[in-house]
């Protein structure tokens, strides 16, 4: 019998009856996920091709599109409820995609205090989000944008650079100074320490971008324009030679710690992707699962993986994007392949079912959930099974 | 490059049980992917999950090596990590384990992996083949530079056999017909007429087990 075909909520909708068919949506979409069909005129949504970046949803004109994360309203009450909280006149709208931690923040911004707002891509932030925080009474607003080159979204970035460059003449003329709201760029590279390179060539080899080579002599070179930071090369490094900024080796181990010793059992370890999962605003999760977003799934690393299971994590799951939506040119079918291998050694001691390697979607956010306890119902059934 | 293929992880276990304080020592040189410091790092902690499942509770140390066979190198990596260590494992061919095992005649040294043959890597396809068998007495030359001793599954100088089927091998039928292929570039370089040549019996004094640099 075949299963029978549920239609999944999709994480946009267009709504037919508020489109003024100006098509800004259309001349947007990094995706071409949003047509136009010719004999009715109406603007049509491929949702298999959207990736969520948001973008279109904050060019709206006429609100006609609907979006699950980080819609306007949400963003707002968000700011609203932390606000008090950090006690802080600087907003910092931040994309996960690029934003150091905390200190890097400062140091690009110069704020020591803030309200840190990080969503994947700035350029899904609506100008009422900036207009409703500056009414709110957040007397500056820092930005983060990706390198333009750099932003998986393609044009989520130069989308942001415009819409800011708007704002500030519209606040300007308000009378909230010249510069009310300031914008940056940055993207995170990749390390390399030359004195721990064997020279053996896999960065080169596995770079989906071209950017290592290996000089000889010399050991592995990087062009870090071309690096797009997914950590494929970090995670392969067969000599621990590479690190990825701000998402270094001993940073994560770190956070595993952490989040293992906040968790209670039987734990649930999750490294997602961040461009897979976007994760609720303040979204927290069951005392059994702890969750760490990477820059793709091609980072996560055998190492953390093992650390965790060490540390007394009951099953680790990892949250890939498919190969056809990577956001870094199909490093999700490597990182998957790592995963196979290192499942095929866990099998020879007993733990094969404790890993599991999911590809979702944030189109479907039902798909992340229905993954998540389904992988958590796994593990909770083990640990019984274990104690009987 | 010098291939090699993980063992199992039971045996592995079963090898070190006798221990507590191991040191595993993975060897930058050779094999692809390196069994350096990465893979010492995660055969340390597979061993222990493993070992903890088992009831033991090994203490593990992990180092590399530039290259487990040149003893001189093995020596000055190994010896500052000795200190307390009962048994070594070392992530190195063959050739490696047993130069460990010289430097350090008390102790017990133990191999995590089977070492399989000489060969090269075609990185696309993700295969790694035998290439040369170290026989000492290089025809290449005349073979169209592939070597029949080592991918002729019958070794034979003087082939083909006929047994070829499509260019496979009659003993293993994944595998090219040496010969096939020998003739293939033999042709293309129009220098068929050497195939016809006869070769003697190879001389196997030839091959040697002891040289000087």
């Amino acid at each position: 019998m075949s299963e029978p075909v549920i239609e999944q909520k999709a994480a946009l909708k267009l709504d037919e009856q508020y489109c003024s068919r100006c098509s800004i949506c259309r001349s947007l979409c990094p995706f071409e996920a949003i047509k136009k069909d010719v004999e009715t005129g109406k603007t049509l949504l491929e949702i298999e091709k959207c990736q969520v970046c948001g973008i279109c949803y904050s060019a709206c004109p006429a609100r006609a599109i609907d979006i699950t994360y980080y819609d306007s309203d949400s963003l707002i009450k968000y700011l609203e409820k932390v606000k008090p909280k950090y006690d802080s006149g600087a907003l910092v709208i931040m994309c996960k995609g690029s934003a150091p931690d905390f200190a890097g923040v400062e140091r690009l911004f110069g704020v020591s205090k803030f309200i840190p707002l990080s969503v994947p891509c700035v350029g899904r932030v609506a100008d009422e989000v900036f207009l409703a925080a500056i009414a709110m009474g957040v007397r500056e607003i820092c930005v983060l944008a990706c390198d333009e080159d750099y932003c998986r979204f393609d044009r989520g970035s130069p989308l942001t650079g415009r819409r800011v460059l708007a704002l500030n003449r519209l606040l300007e003329q308000l009378g909230y100074g010249r510069e009310a709201i300031i914008l940056k760029r940055n993207s995170l590279k990749v390390k390399v320490d030359r004195d721990l390179c064997i020279s053996c060539g896999n960065c080169a080899f596995y770079c989906p971008y071209g950017a290592a080579s290996l000089e000889s002599p010399g050991g592995a070179k990087f062009d870090l324009d071309a690096c797009r930071g997914c950590g494929l090369c970090v995670a392969i490094c067969p000599a621990i030679a590479l690190d990825l900024d701000n998402w270094e080796r001993e940073r994560i181990s770190t956070l595993v710690s952490r989040l293992v010793a906040e968790m209670k059992s039987p734990k649930v370890l999750v490294f997602r992707c961040q461009w897979a999962v976007f994760p609720p605003l303040d979204g927290q999760f069951g005392p059994n699962v702890r969750a760490i977003d990477l820059p793709c799934a091609a980072r996560v690393d055998t190492f953390h993986i093992l650390e965790a299971f060490q540390k007394g994590v009951g099953g680790v799951l990892i949250a890939a994007c498919s190969e056809e939506d990577c956001k870094q040119e199909k490093a999700s079918g490597k990182a998957s392949h790592s995963i196979t291998v290192l499942k095929e050694r866990l099998k020879q001691i007993g733990l094969q079912d404790r890993l599991h390697f999911c590809s979702v979607a944030p189109r479907y956010p039902e798909q992340w959930d229905k993954e998540l306890q389904q992988f958590s119902q796994r593990i909770k059934d083990i640990s019984k099974g274990r104690r009987k | 490059m010098i291939v090699t293929a993980q063992k199992p992880l039971d045996e592995i276990l079963d090898s070190i049980s006798p221990y507590s304080s191991i040191l595993i020592a993975g060897c930058d040189g050779c094999t692809q992917p390196p069994r350096g410091l990465r893979e010492a790092k995660t055969l340390s902690q597979l061993l222990e999950l493993g070992g903890k499942l088992r009831g033991k509770d090994f203490q593990f140390k992990v180092t590399t090596v530039v290259k487990q066979c040149d003893s001189f190198l093995t020596a000055s990596a190994l010896k500052p990590q000795m200190e307390g260590v009962e048994t070594v494992v070392s992530l190195a061919c063959g050739v490696g384990v047993q130069t460990i095992a010289e430097l350090f005649p008390d102790l017990p040294v133990l191999p995590a992996q089977n070492t399989h043959f000489i060969g090269a890597e075609d990185r696309e396809g993700g295969i790694l083949e035998a290439r040369c068998t170290a026989c000492g007495d290089c025809i290449l030359a005349r073979m169209g530079g592939i070597c029949p001793i080592t991918r002729c599954a019958k070794g034979l100088l003087n082939g083909a056999c006929g047994g070829a089927k499509d260019g496979k091998c009659e003993l293993s039928p994944d595998k090219d017909c040496a010969w096939e292929l020998i003739f293939q570039r033999l042709e293309k370089q129009g220098k068929l007429d050497r195939i016809r040549e006869f070769r003697p019996p190879r001389n196997y004094q030839a091959k040697a087990w002891r040289l000087t640099p």
